[in-house]
């Protein structure tokens, strides 16, 4: 039971939910950069939340299925073809063996996850086949796939399901997060703390699962920061001296020496995987009551229909 | 002991910061804050818990604690942990080739201290390390300040490749890079070990908290 990888498109890598745990080791969490969308492909198809699928990175990729398989399509929106005909997104759909299935480029958000009733399979390493690239962990040789890779599926465990309408996120290339204040939000200039959340910032082509450099209005500390080099989340926002900010990502390095100035909520660290280069992104000033009210709400918007997932 | 005592804050929604402020490198608080990772993930309460140079981010589930419980949880290991007296580590031998084609920054440094190369050697290998935080990739092993005569800048511009294994010097501080990564450390040596090998059943040869002496070979 396997299928060909006929064209990888720009980035395709083997994701699970991640190796978290190992930071104090420089190692990153990792896993699918959107939760949500992989969990709820991996569901459609009867698998587990967090059963290993392909994450694909801006879309082009194009499959070969060597065996009889149901798969389902999530996350970002593009385009896709099996055998010439539509394939809808998020709906489990049979296909055959010998079909070949496309995917256009995306036009809204950056990642979509193509899901395999059975999951893939991969060599675990710290217990997840998440693919790390900058270490070669996880994935197939640590690498991103390539024209010719053939993968195994595993043993079908579910049923197909579906999921209500409202429960799939609308992804758009203007990318909304909310975000509490990071431990150096103190030392930025007055002016710097307003139009942090009024003006919207663009995610530069240096964006990746690392991390994504933003273009905007510049970004002013009170007085240059001296930093010793302290540990990093994904979902910071970062402001090195040239005033053009980083935002640390699902990949992002463990340690840095930048003030922190945002974090982006628990709630929304899934969207973190859906900017793609030239998106915009905003950010919204959250409360620390208020983020927790949100986390609430969503886990328990989807604990009922996909066991075990939370943001 | 030191009198110095943290601030605890938030750091976004879901960890908290736990910061010392000290006037350079303080190894007190550097073991102290290696205690604290410990007992924080023995709770096994906590996603993440990173300790580094002067502070400790501890990442949790907002779903399942707040912000005001992990503060709790660490005022209280506070109150009740005698610091210094568990032994924190492991003390490591690390062979290193200094200079040459391993070191090639060994001149910058030497001009710079108005040093020989076997002086820096025996400064830099004298004193025994601790390993202050683990990272900004796989294996990086920051450690504990170098002689202060062999403090240098980092390079002005970064060399797209470093070795694994080499051992360098920015600023004050002197590490080693776990594998090969782009880099602007002064690299004043190299050693044949393996520092991070993902294939090996302990991948990690180091971990924060450990002692380190560099051996001249």
């Amino acid at each position: 039971m396997t299928l060909t990888i006929l064209q990888s498109g720009a980035q395709t890598l083997i994701m699970d939910a991640g190796r978290s745990g190992h930071r104090h080791q420089g190692i990153p969490g990792g896993g699918a950069a959107d939760k949500l969308s992989f969990a709820i492909a991996n569901h459609l198809v009867g698998n587990k939340w967090d059963t290993p699928a392909l994450e694909c990175a801006l879309g082009g990729l194009h499959i070969r299925f060597n065996k009889d398989c149901v798969i389902a399509l999530s996350g970002a929106q593009m385009w896709s073809q099996n055998q010439g005909l539509n394939l809808p997104m998020n709906k489990a759909v049979p296909v055959g063996a010998g079909d070949i299935l496309t995917m256009s480029f995306t036009r809204a958000g950056c990642r979509a996850y193509l899901a395999v009733a059975g999951g893939i399979k991969a060599a675990p390493f710290m217990e997840s086949v998440s693919t790390y690239l900058p270490a070669k962990l996880g994935g197939l040789n640590g690498e991103a796939l390539k024209t010719g890779d053939v993968l195994e599926i595993g043993e079908v465990k579910g049923d197909i399901r579906s999921l209500p309408n409202g429960h799939i996120p609308t992804l758009s290339n203007h990318v909304v997060l909310r975000a509490a204040k990071g431990p150096e939000w103190e030392h930025l200039s007055n002016a710097s703390k307003r139009y942090l959340f009024t003006t919207p910032f663009y995610a530069t082509s240096a964006t990746d699962r690392m991390g994504s450099r933003l273009k905007g209005d510049q970004v002013t500390l009170k007085q240059p920061l001296k930093m010793t080099s302290s540990p990093l989340l994904p979902g910071s926002l970062q402001i090195p001296p040239d005033g053009q900010p980083i935002l640390a990502l699902a990949d992002g390095h463990c340690t840095g020496g930048y003030a922190r100035a945002l974090q982006v909520i628990q709630a929304d660290l899934w969207l973190l995987g859906q900017i793609a280069p030239g998106a915009a992104i905003s950010f919204r000033r959250s409360l620390s009551q208020e983020a927790e009210v949100i986390l609430r709400g969503k886990n328990s918007y989807y604990a009922d229909l996909i066991p075990g997932f939370s943001f | 002991m030191t009198s110095v005592s943290p601030t605890i804050s938030a750091y976004g929604d879901h960890a908290v910061l736990v910061n010392w402020d000290t006037d350079g490198f303080s190894p007190a608080v550097n073991d102290i804050i290696h205690e604290l990772a410990v007992q924080l993930r023995e709770s096994a309460a906590y996603i993440e818990v990173v300790p580094a140079y002067d502070s400790l981010v501890c990442v949790f589930d907002l779903a399942a604690r707040s912000f005001a419980d992990t503060k709790l949880h660490i005022e209280n290991i506070f109150a009740r942990h005698s610091f210094g007296t568990s032994a924190t580590g492991q003390i490591i031998d690390i062979p290193v080739h200094y200079g040459g084609e391993n070191g090639p920054d060994m001149e910058t440094i030497c001009t710079a201290s108005k040093l020989s190369i076997d002086a820096v050697i025996a400064q830099h290998s004298q004193r025994e390390y601790r390993v202050c935080m683990m990272g900004f990739i796989p294996g990086f092993t920051f450690l504990s300040p170098a002689p202060e005569a062999l403090h240098h800048p980092r390079l002005a511009t970064p060399r797209a490749k470093v070795p694994a294994g080499s051992i360098g010097i920015a600023n004050w501080q002197t590490g080693i890079y776990g594998l090969e990564s782009p880099g602007g450390w002064q690299i004043i040596g190299r050693t044949p070990l393996s520092i991070f090998d993902g294939n090996r059943d302990t991948p990690f040869l180091l971990n924060a908290g450990d002692r380190v002496r560099f051996i001249p070979q």
